[in-house]
C-alpha cells in the first residue's frame, strides 16, 4: 500500500508540472490497479492488499496512518488542481502543443512547398477528372457491347422468346399455367404435366395410347365423379399433385 | 376454439386426400347448395375388397365430424339397413378404431378409417355385433350371409 501511495504523490507532484500529459495518467495507467498477486478468497490478509489501497484510503485516513494521509492528500490535491487546472493549461498550451496541426508558415520555403502541393493537388485533380471521363466512356462502351449483344441474340431468338417480354402474351402464359396431375391405377399411379387450360381429352388420349388401349376402355374419375374429357382440370379446380383415377371399364 | 383445430385438421386431411388416396375410395366433404363446403361433413365411397363377396359395391358412407375432433372420433354411417353384422340399424359403423374409450387416437387419419372399415366389411367381429339379421346369418348360415352380401353389392355399383 505504501509503494503506492508514494506513486500517488509522485504523480501528484509531477502533475503540477506538466498537467495536460499527467492528469491523463491515472485514467490508463492500468498496472497501478492490476493485482499484483495470485487471487486467493481464502487469503485474509487481502484487506491489506494493494488491491485495495484506493478503497481503504478514508478509512486509513481516519485512522490517522500519517504516511497514507500525506500521501493521499498530496493527490487529492493534485487531482482537484488537475480539474480546474487542466483548462488553463489546454489554453496555455494550444501555441505549442505538437498535435495540434501546425500553424501555418510564413518561411518560403514552406509557401514554395504549398505552392507545389497545390499544383500537385491540382494535377491529381486533373489526372482524377481524365479518369473519371475514361471509366464514363468505358460505361458508354459496356452499355453500346450489350445493347448490341442483346440486338444481336433478338435477332438470333426466333419470336417467341420476344412474347415473354411482351406483357399481353405473358399473362396468356399465366393463364397457361401447368399442373402435375397424378393418375392412379389400380397397381401404380403415373404423374403427367397438362395445362390448366387445356381440355382432358388430350391427357386420356395420351394415357389410353400409352397403356395401348381405347380412350372409350377407361372412365377418369375425380373426386368420384366422372371427368367429362371436354372439361379442362381448371374447371373442376384441380390443384398441382391432385390425383384423378382411371378405372377400367367392364 | 376447438372447432378451428377440428376444420384446421380436417382442411388438412382433405389436401393430403387430394394428393393420396387408394384406388377406388372417394372422401370428399359436403359442398352446400350455395357452394360453400362443409368440412364437417364427408360423403366418402368404400370400394368392395377384390376376390371377396364385396366386390363389385361401392358402399356409400358419411362421416360426421363433431368440434372435437380430432380428440374424438367421427361418427360413421352407412345407408340406414346397411347389411353388416357390425353395422347398426341406423348404418353407424361399430369399429374399435372408431370408439372414444377404446382403439381411436387422434392422429388416426381419414384414409386410415376408410381403409379400416373396408377391412371390417369382409372381416366381421363377431364379438361386438350391432344388428340382429346380419349378426345371426353369419353364425347361423353363412350361405344366405354370403348370398346377402353378394346382393348388396350389386345394390351400390359404382357410380361411373
Amino acid at each position: 500500500m505504501m509503494p503506492m501511495a508514494a506513486a500517488a504523490a509522485a504523480s501528484g507532484a509531477e502533475a503540477g508540472a506538466r498537467a495536460p500529459e499527467d492528469e491523463l495518467e491515472p485514467l490508463f495507467d492500468y498496472s497501478r490497479v492490476q493485482p499484483a498477486f495470485a487471487f486467493n478468497f481464502d487469503d485474509t490478509d487481502i484487506e491489506n492488499s494493494d488491491i485495495f489501497v484506493h478503497c481503504n484510503k478514508r478509512h486509513k485516513v481516519s485512522n490517522g496512518d500519517a504516511d497514507a494521509e500525506d500521501g493521499a492528500d498530496e493527490g487529492d490535491k493534485a487531482d482537484q488542481k488537475a480539474a480546474p487546472g487542466a483548462k488553463v493549461a489546454a489554453a496555455a498550451d494550444l501555441g505549442e502543443e505538437d498535435w495540434l496541426p501546425p500553424p501555418p508558415s510564413k518561411s518560403k520555403d514552406a509557401v514554395r512547398a504549398e505552392l507545389e502541393k497545390n499544383s500537385i493537388l491540382q494535377e491529381l485533380r486533373l489526372q482524377k477528372q481524365v479518369m473519371a471521363k475514361f471509366a464514363e466512356s468505358a460505361n458508354d462502351i459496356l452499355e453500346k457491347l450489350v445493347e448490341t449483344a442483346k440486338q444481336k441474340v433478338d435477332a438470333h431468338e426466333p419470336p417467341e422468346h420476344i412474347d415473354l417480354d411482351k406483357s399481353p402474351e405473358r399473362q396468356v402464359e399465366k393463364s397457361r399455367e401447368k399442373l402435375i396431375i397424378t393418375i392412379q391405377e389400380k397397381d401404380g399411379q403415373q404423374q403427367f404435366r397438362v395445362y390448366k387450360d387445356e381440355k382432358f381429352d388430350k391427357l386420356f388420349k395420351a394415357y389410353a395410347k400409352k397403356a395401348k388401349l381405347s380412350p372409350s376402355d377407361l372412365t377418369f374419375v375425380f373426386d368420384g365423379d366422372k371427368i367429362n374429357p371436354a372439361s379442362t382440370p381448371e374447371d373442376l379446380g384441380l390443384e398441382d399433385d391432385d390425383m384423378i383415377e382411371v378405372r377400367h371399364n367392364p | 376454439m376447438s372447432g378451428g383445430i377440428a376444420r384446421g385438421r380436417l382442411a388438412e386431411e382433405r389436401k393430403a386426400w387430394r394428393k393420396n388416396h387408394p384406388h377406388g375410395f372417394v372422401a370428399k366433404p359436403e359442398t352446400m347448395a350455395d357452394g360453400t363446403v362443409n368440412l364437417m361433413i364427408w360423403h366418402c365411397t368404400i370400394p368392395g375388397k377384390q376376390g371377396t363377396d364385396w366386390e363389385g359395391g361401392c358402399f356409400p358412407l358419411t362421416l360426421h365430424f363433431s368440434e372435437d375432433y380430432p380428440s374424438k372420433p367421427p361418427k360413421c354411417k352407412f345407408p340406414q339397413g346397411f347389411f353388416h353384422p357390425n353395422v347398426y340399424p341406423s348404418g353407424t359403423v361399430c369399429l374399435s378404431i372408431l370408439n372414444e374409450d377404446s382403439g381411436w387416437r387422434p392422429a388416426i387419419t381419414v384414409k386410415q378409417i376408410l381403409v379400416g372399415i373396408q377391412d371390417l366389411l369382409d372381416q366381421p367381429n363377431p364379438a361386438d355385433p350391432a344388428q340382429t339379421d346380419g349378426y345371426h346369418l353369419f353364425i347361423q348360415d353363412p350361405t344366405e350371409y354370403k348370398r346377402r352380401v353378394r346382393l348388396q353389392a350389386k345394390q351400390y355399383p359404382p357410380i361411373v
